[in-house]
């Protein structure tokens, strides 16, 4: 055993260990902790947290290190280019650079560490993601040291040069003052009051002489922090720590983008909006996004605000994040989680946006699975269609069959009676959905250019058009249309055709009262035909529920003729038509 | 790369400084349970236990473990403990306990025994004589079963001397490393290329290492006054003052960086000004003026092109563009929307504020005495500073500050040296006396304590009767200090 050297620093830690034989140090031990590190390190970079590999690699580091504290207190390593030495002793190299932990170290300026024991317990995590962090630093940004300080380990202490500081000439000082100020000092002495009647004693308002000290500054507690002074900074600067620093920015940016009399600088704060909105949207900020377009749209909105220069950038911020990219891009992180944005903070985003937004934002709500994002997208597309009310028509014509549906479905909701003819044009659309939603907005617009060519989709080539179009004539009680009906509920087709559809044709039927319709039903439900045959169970019941809807003293007549219907399908139809139809 | 000189190496102490956090706190618990229970009971056993293995830990550690308490700071064996205001009440007490019988440090040597806490706290749990406590405490002590702890008198304890010439040393470097830093990275922003920002890191992590460590030596660096060089020393001092205010108000030490950085770049915009107008000798003019109150909002903007950084450095933002607000907002910018200046701009507000009152610049030829600045700051609300902070800065810089020159009631002048760490004599630095009664400079600078007493009467030995100009004496006190 060897004395311990006086300064702690250079003392061998372990009194049980002989120093006189160095052969007895763990040398071996050392060397496969830096093994294991290693490891633990290929397997932070490689491996989840909680994947089984990492969990084994970061385990045997941890307890390699808990092993070595049997045998030394703490592990203080010299660090070169290529090498660790720990009591002179080589401990680890690696030759190539790219993976060498120790001109890792060595690079960034550290020439000695020493882990303490308490790492393994408290900050292996994080200390191997330091590690790992330096290898991915960028040369413009952090080092290793900046990196280690701010995650200040307690368990893990290093001595290092700073490279940065080389050059830099360490501030001088003069010999001090020569003297030869008697006679100032004299003078400045009979500024004292009391002592000579001075011209500058008390001064012009009567207050003492500059610099005269005065009893006050003696009271400690006008410059001692109270009880309450340190409550309220504590308070302060728990605040602080919550503080939402990115609208205090924001708010800076907006007072001063309002004064007209800094043009450039409107320029440049524009310019920054244009380049913060897009990182506000990846990291989900949309308030803030929102706020940016807010202020954008004001600004535009202000007479003289802005001159022409900065008009035209303003206006290409809103266009810019109105467009198909960016809005494909927020719908995408939305969808794959990668923002989750509050439904208000993504309504008061995309409130601001413009007609351009309509055709992403139409597509979007339509292929959309998250019935929330849809409502929520579907709310302000509403909110941009009615403020611009052409654009909606734009997209009614659109190639694309989910936007020129979603369009149509639109211009229903918002009751957009100048987009009649062009949901009319759609009836006639190769795509069947876009063709029904044609159908249901001609229904809910009312106007007589879209209702009217309602009729020719009762000939549709799809049975759900063809029965959307006569629930929706028959609802709104089109009599115009009774005749395409007539023709219909007397053609081949509809005895070829399934219950549910006769049945819509018959009943819109009914609802229109077409007077000349009664006996065409009463003949359905009542008639015989060639040979004395009746009509199909299916086409009788189906005449009585279209007398049903009518309710007319003529076709209740006609009902009660079939009153003793012995076939069970007809004779329910009749009584549910004599009761009014119900059911 | 092995072979080249290097520079001056650097040790960070963080884990001592949780050691002695964690010895301090268990101190505290052990004394409080032996002040509330008797010996057997089990929390006071606990609590020995428990301050017993640190200590022990420590002692096999580094050979002796040595508690000092010097004004208001802790030592652990050379090692300043920094205090929050999280735990700054714990240490208070535990300060109290050795003071009160006039101690001011704790030993603790190596084979020191469980069983020799409990006597020795209990000295100190009892009332202390008040007539003379330290001999009384060490006759009680003597005749206690404790041999591995020793304890020394109030009076013979200081700071770690040591470290005083090294403590400057580094401070110097920090200080120079810091104003080259700021140099390079307003003249990048003037001229339009990137500011390395790592370096800037560096330069504001090392101050507030040493603002934590070292804090006297930080506070002489500051004044240091080149005329120069006043844009990147003001930047330089900022920082450090800003960081000193954090400082005491508890905040933690990433705060500080924080703070440090905001402090470092609040007059950033100015490199956006017309370098005429910034630099021009004498009064301004009412369009120059306002151009020049142009640069808060420009430094607000100049931020967003500093790239590096983990984040977008709004924090630092918001200190640029508000710390000349004041309080009441009647500063500038004027504000359109809601605002309430961060504590962080306040804080560098008055840092800004105090080290430009002191300092000769452009438009100042002749820079007013510290006491003066701090006294105006304090007691006139239309200067708009947050009074608390204020008081937060003086408890750093004493109400003389470092720096200041003053005037002796013996007619000798002298330049304050240091703050007295007594809350209370804040008014009493050390000072350098530089000439005689006649104004005939000493050979040597004479180190004195204003605090000192006549033991005859009681009164003080020296005392200030003003405070003067050093330019009007062609005194760099720099030359003093530094």
């Amino acid at each position: 055993m060897i004395d311990s050297p006086a300064d702690p620093q250079d003392r061998p830690l372990d009194v049980s260990l002989n120093w006189d034989d160095l052969s007895s140090l763990p040398t071996e031990e050392v060397k496969e902790l830096f093994v294991s590190l290693s490891k633990a390190l290929r397997a932070q970079q490689l491996y989840d947290a909680n994947n089984p590999v990492y969990q084994r690699f970061f385990s045997q580091f941890g307890e390699a290190l808990s092993s070595l504290w049997k045998q030394v207190d703490r592990l203080q390593i010299q660090v070169e280019e290529d090498r660790f030495t720990w009591m002179g002793e080589e401990v680890y190299r690696q030759g190539a650079r790219s993976d060498s932990l120790a001109f890792l170290l060595f690079k960034d300026g550290i020439r000695e560490f020493t882990i303490h024991q308490g790492l393994e317990e408290h900050e292996l995590a994080a200390f191997l993601q330091v590690l790992n962090r330096a290898r991915d630093l960028r040369p413009e940004g952090d080092d290793l040291l900046t990196v280690l300080w701010e995650t200040d380990l307690q368990y893990f202490t290093y001595t290092y040069v700073d490279l940065l500081a080389e050059g830099v000439d360490l501030p001088s000082v003069g010999e001090g003052f020569k003297g030869g100020f008697e006679k100032i000092l004299e003078q400045e002495l009979g500024d004292r009051p009391g002592e000579e009647e001075g011209e500058e004693a008390g001064g012009e308002e009567g207050g003492p002489a500059p610099g005269q000290v005065s009893a006050e500054d003696f009271n400690p507690t006008l410059y001692s922090l109270d009880p309450s002074e340190r409550a309220r900074i504590e308070v302060e600067i728990r605040e602080e720590l919550d503080r939402d620093l990115r609208t205090g920015v924001l708010s800076a940016l907006f007072d001063r983008v309002e004064e007209p009399r800094f043009p450039e600088r409107q320029t440049e704060i524009l310019g920054l909006f244009g380049t913060l909105l897009p990182n506000f949207l990846s990291r989900g900020a949309l308030s803030s996004a929102g706020a940016i377009l807010e202020e954008v749209s004001r600004l535009l909105a202000a007479e003289g605000a802005l001159q022409p220069e900065q008009r035209a950038k303003a206006e290409e911020i809103l266009d810019e994040v109105s467009g198909t990219d960016a809005l494909q891009e927020l719908v995408q992180a939305i969808q794959d989680g990668t923002i989750s944005p509050q439904p208000a903070e993504l309504a008061s985003f995309l409130r601001f946006l413009r007609s351009r937004a309509l055709e992403p934002l139409l597509r979007a709500s339509e292929e959309t699975g998250d019935r929330r994002i849809k409502t929520i997208i579907q709310e302000a597309v509403r909110v941009i269609a009615q403020r611009y009310r052409e654009a909606v028509i734009d997209c009614i014509r659109s190639s694309d069959p989910i936007v020129a549906a979603g369009a149509c479905a639109l211009a229903g909701a918002i009751q957009l009676a100048e987009a009649g003819p062009a949901v009319a044009d759609l009836l006639g659309h190769d795509s069947p959905k876009v063709r029904m939603a044609a159908v249901e907005a001609a229904v809910a617009l009312k106007a007589s250019t879209a209702v009217g060519a309602l009729q020719e989709a009762l000939s549709d080539s799809d049975r759900e058009v063809r029965i959307a179009a006569a629930r929706g004539l028959g609802t709104l009680r089109f009599a115009p249309s009774a005749p395409y009906f007539r023709e219909i509920i007397q053609s081949r087709a509809i005895r070829q055709a399934d219950v549910s559809e006769q049945i819509a044709m018959f009943e819109s039927f009914g609802l229109l009262r077409d007077v000349e319709g009664v006996p065409i039903l009463d003949e359905l439900l009542n008639g015989r035909g060639f040979l004395g045959r009746k009509e199909s169970g299916d086409i009788r019941a189906c005449a009585a529920l279209g007398l049903g809807k009518m309710g007319t003293p003529e076709a209740v007549e006609a009902l009660e003729k079939a009153k003793d219907e012995t076939d069970p399908v007809v004779k329910t139809a009749v009584n549910r038509a004599l009761r009014g139809g119900e059911g | 790369m092995a072979d080249q000189p290097e520079p001056p190496r650097v040790k960070n102490t963080a884990h001592l400084q949780d050691q002695g956090r964690k010895i301090l706190a268990a101190f505290y618990a052990a004394l409080r349970a032996l002040k509330l229970y008797p010996l057997e009971n089990s929390a006071v056993q606990q609590a020995l236990a428990e301050l017993h293995t640190l200590v022990e830990g420590l002692v096999q550690e580094e050979g002796a473990a040595e508690l000092r308490v010097v004004g208001d700071f802790f030592f652990l064996n050379e090692t300043r403990l920094r205090l929050d205001l999280s735990n700054y009440s714990t240490f208070g007490s535990f300060a109290r306990s050795l003071t009160d019988h006039g101690l001011g440090a704790v030993e603790v040597l190596p084979g020191i025994d469980l069983a020799e806490w409990a006597p020795f706290l209990s000295l100190l749990v009892r009332a202390p004589d008040e007539s003379d406590p330290y001999p009384a405490f060490m006759e009680n002590m003597a005749g206690a079963p404790v041999l591995h702890i020793q304890v020394l008198p109030e009076t013979e304890v200081l700071e770690p001397e040591m470290e005083e010439e090294e403590a400057l040393h580094a401070a110097k470097r920090t200080y120079a490393q810091s104003v080259q830093v700021a140099k390079d990275a307003l003249t990048d922003v003037r001229v339009g290329r990137a500011v390395n920002v790592r370096k800037v890191k560096r330069a504001v992590q090392g101050i507030v290492d040493q603002v934590l460590s070292n804090e006297p030596s930080m506070l002489t660096m500051t004044t240091l006054r080149d005329y120069d060089e006043y844009t990147f020393t003001h930047c330089v001092n900022v920082c450090i003052f800003s960081v000193i205010i954090g400082q005491r108000l508890g905040m933690p030490r990433i705060l500080l960086y924080e703070l440090g950085l905001g402090g470092l770049f609040h007059d950033l915009g100015k490199s956006r000004i017309d370098h005429g107008i910034v630099n021009k000798p004498g009064a301004l003019s009412d369009t120059e003026w306002f151009e020049l109150q142009q640069h808060p909002t420009e430094g607000l903007l100049a931020l967003f092109g500093l790239h590096g950084l983990h984040d977008v450095p709004y924090r630092q933002m918001l200190i640029a563009y508000e710390h000349h607000m004041k309080v009441d907002l009647t500063g500038y910018p004027k504000n359109r929307r809601d605002r309430k200046p961060t504590l962080f701009s306040r804080i560098v507000s008055v840092a800004d504020a105090f080290d430009a009152g002191t300092s000769i610049r452009s438009y100042q030829y002749t820079p007013h005495p510290p006491d003066a600045v701090l006294k105006e700051m304090r007691d006139n609300p239309k200067r708009g500073f947050d009074p608390v902070l204020v008081k937060a800065l003086i408890t750093a810089t004493g109400v003389y500050p470092v720096g200041t020159l003053v005037i002796l009631d013996t007619l000798e002048m002298a330049v304050v040296s240091a703050v007295n760490e007594d809350p209370d004599k804040l008014h009493l630095p050390m000072v350098k006396v530089i000439s005689d009664p006649l104004g005939v400079p000493l050979p040597r600078p004479k180190s004195v304590d204003l605090s000192a007493e006549d033991p005859s009467t009681g009164e003080l030995v020296h005392k200030i009767i003003k405070t003067t100009d050093p330019e009007r004496y062609g005194v760099k006190v720099s030359d003093y200090l530094i």
